[in-house]
């Protein structure tokens, strides 16, 4: 492999990984945080694409302003779903194994919900719409132009976030309870609120890389469960509960995944997300780069 | 199989439950089996004797929802009283039904049935092996993985190796000898977790579940037991589809489809999966449900089942055979 393809498959795996590691940051609020293994992650993404689509096509919204709808519509329903579902659930003093086996059943009720709603609204059929898809080229080697800047956007936004949480109270707050819920219960941390706010802004991240993710790749319903897998693999990479973690594991998946899809062929993705996460599981529950 | 016997004589017993046989010195989870073990002796004759009088349309209908009874009940042999939530169903159906294709051109009827099952036990020993030292949300996650990666390494080799898409079934066995192959596995099933229940196997499964390492300081090799019952769960599952096999003719690495393990664990956790009468219920009434509605209505029927699984986790969580009991009022104490 000469240098400039090397380059060329660096550059395009960290466009991927950019949003792999907004995606990916998301769950792991949620899952390092509550232990609940959302596996409905991917179907805010999917309905945040689909808002975007809805609003550009129908309203002519520009698609990167509608961040400003997808983001809060998404943190908004996080809330709810934390109030109505999650929460009750999470509040007995069941075992540890319980609370984690029946908040990723609801979360498969909702995967279901979700997809099926967005099936009966928008049909299987390809959705898509052309924005900024003039080539761009990054040290010799071209790249669609929207897809650099999702990806940029993905980036700021996962690494604002990084920011809030090691610079504010609330953040410290959410480091607290990751590191030592009953210690942070007893420096007054109101866990509740904490949880609820964790989650819904999980489900914004997953929104709104869900409207940068239209602007470049083409929507079906059935989107969502891919990009769940990918940031399965990345907070497994990454250490669960740990925020670095995902935004540098996201990356690394990025690259790896763009190697392989240059080595071999567009075929081998899946099999390389799905492979990595096996022999993760297998070599280092813990994650590669610890908690 | 002797409890469901002894429970035959009495048969105007089995509707009333304040005349339910059981002694109220028996464990509670025996109590619903004992309440209806008069009714499915009915049922059975009744499906024996099916030929007689169902239509070809009641016929796979009847053999839909039994090869559900056979997943549910299957899935629920290892992962109810564990609690290890398996998702690799749709893999072991799948590795089933591909078995039966492979072989069902050499083999006599039955054979392939025995060969899926083999493969699908061979399967778990690998997977169980590597995967079951991952406690809770990790194991569901490998195993669903795992499915995901079987299913597109076989679509990735059939395409790029041996260039065909699929594998096309020829002269299948007929329909009734598919009817009796499957009602044959479902009361297999059954029978072994009724069987299973009973020995101290069964035990050490609930053990397992309750708290793992206290189980293994009581000497129980905890490994081996759940090895085991996961090849044997397996098993099952794959025989379960080998034997639906024949009925596409045509086969494609589709049939891995995850839909399959989801539908499974919701079965079972609908009609409560730590008895053996819940994922019964759970298949037959989700079963039914699914082959009635899902072609007409496909995106309703999968929307309400999201919604139905939400509801049970949120008020029924030990599922709807115990949430009947508890309803009626005769014990208190939910099952442990």
């Amino acid at each position: 492999m000469s240098a400039q393809i090397a380059l060329d498959v660096m550059i395009g795996g960290v466009i991927t990984g950019g949003l792999y590691a907004l995606i990916a940051l998301g769950l792991n609020l949620q899952y390092g945080l509550m232990r609940i293994l959302n596996v409905a992650h991917g179907e805010f993404l999917m309905l945040g694409a689909y808002l975007t689509y809805a609003l550009h096509v129908s309203l002519g919204v520009n698609p990167l302003l509608t961040i400003v709808a997808t983001g809060p519509a998404a943190l908004g329903v996080g809330l709810l779903l934390h109030r109505t579902l999650y929460a009750p659930v999470l509040g007995e003093r069941a075992t540890p194994q319980a609370v984690e086996s029946r908040s990723l059943l609801l979360s498969f009720g909702i995967l279901f919900v979700a997809q099926n709603a967005a099936l009966l609204v928008w049909s299987a059929d390809l959705r898509g719409y052309s924005y900024l898809s003039t080539p761009l080229r990054l040290l010799g080697a071209p790249f669609g132009a929207n897809r650099v800047v999702a990806a940029v956007v993905a980036l700021a936004v996962g690494v604002s976030f990084y920011a809030f949480l090691r610079r504010s109270l609330v953040g410290k707050a959410v480091r607290a309870l990751m590191q030592d819920p009953d210690g942070a219960r007893l420096v007054g941390v109101d866990v509740r609120r904490v949880h609820a706010f964790c989650f819904g802004v999980g489900v914004a991240m997953s929104a709104v890389a869900g409207s940068l993710i239209s602007m470049a790749f083409e929507l079906t319903p059935f989107i969502g469960l891919g990009y769940t897998v990918t940031a399965l693999v990345v907070i497994i990479l990454g250490g669960l509960g740990n925020v670095l973690g995902s935004l540098v594991g996201g990356i690394l998946l990025g690259v790896v995944e763009t190697a392989a899809v240059y080595l071999v062929e567009y075929d081998i993705r899946p099999i390389v997300s799905y492979g990595v996460l096996s022999l993760i599981l297998l070599l280092k529950p813990s994650g590669l780069l610890g908690r | 199989m002797g409890g469901i016997g002894g429970d035959v004589t009495p048969p105007k017993a089995g509707g009333d439950p304040r005349g339910d046989p059981a002694p109220p010195g028996r464990p509670e989870r025996w109590g619903v089996w004992g309440a209806i073990s008069g009714p499915p002796i009915f049922l059975l004759v009744a499906l024996v004797a099916a030929p007689t009088f169902l239509s070809s349309h009641a016929r796979s209908l009847t053999v839909a929802v039994l090869a559900d009874v056979c997943l549910a009940s299957a899935w629920a042999l290892f992962s109810g009283p564990t609690g290890y939530l398996s998702l690799a169903t749709g893999a072991f159906f799948g590795a089933g039904a591909y078995a039966a294709a492979l072989t069902i051109g050499y083999l006599a009827w039955p054979l392939p049935v025995v060969a899926g099952a083999a493969v699908g036990a061979m399967l778990a020993l690998v997977v169980g092996a590597l995967a079951l030292r991952l406690r809770g949300p990790y194991f569901a996650i490998f195993t669903f993985g795992l499915a995901e990666l079987a299913k597109h390494v076989l679509i990735w080799y059939e395409t790029r190796v041996t260039g065909t898409v699929g594998r096309l079934l020829l002269a299948p066995p007929g329909p009734w000898t598919l009817y009796y192959t499957v009602l044959g596995l479902a009361v297999l099933v059954v029978a072994v977790a009724v069987a299973l229940r009973k020995t101290s196997w069964g035990y050490a499964l609930i053990a397992i579940g309750a708290d793992e390492e206290r189980a293994e300081t009581l000497g129980i090799d905890t490994t081996r037991v759940k090895v085991l019952t996961f090849a044997l769960s397996a098993a099952f599952i794959a025989a379960s589809g080998a034997a639906m096999a024949p009925r596409w003719t045509y086969l494609d690495p589709q049939v891995f489809n995850p839909l399959v393990s989801f539908q499974t664990v919701i079965m079972a956790l609908v009609g409560g999966a730590t008895s053996v009468a819940g994922p019964v219920l759970g298949a037959v009434f989700i079963g039914l449900a699914s082959e009635v509605l899902l072609l007409q209505f496909r995106y309703v029927y999968m929307l309400a089942l999201g919604l139905t699984l939400i509801a049970v986790v949120l008020f029924v969580p030990e599922g709807l055979a115990a949430g009947a009991r508890r309803l009626r009022g005769r014990r208190r104490s939910p099952a442990s």
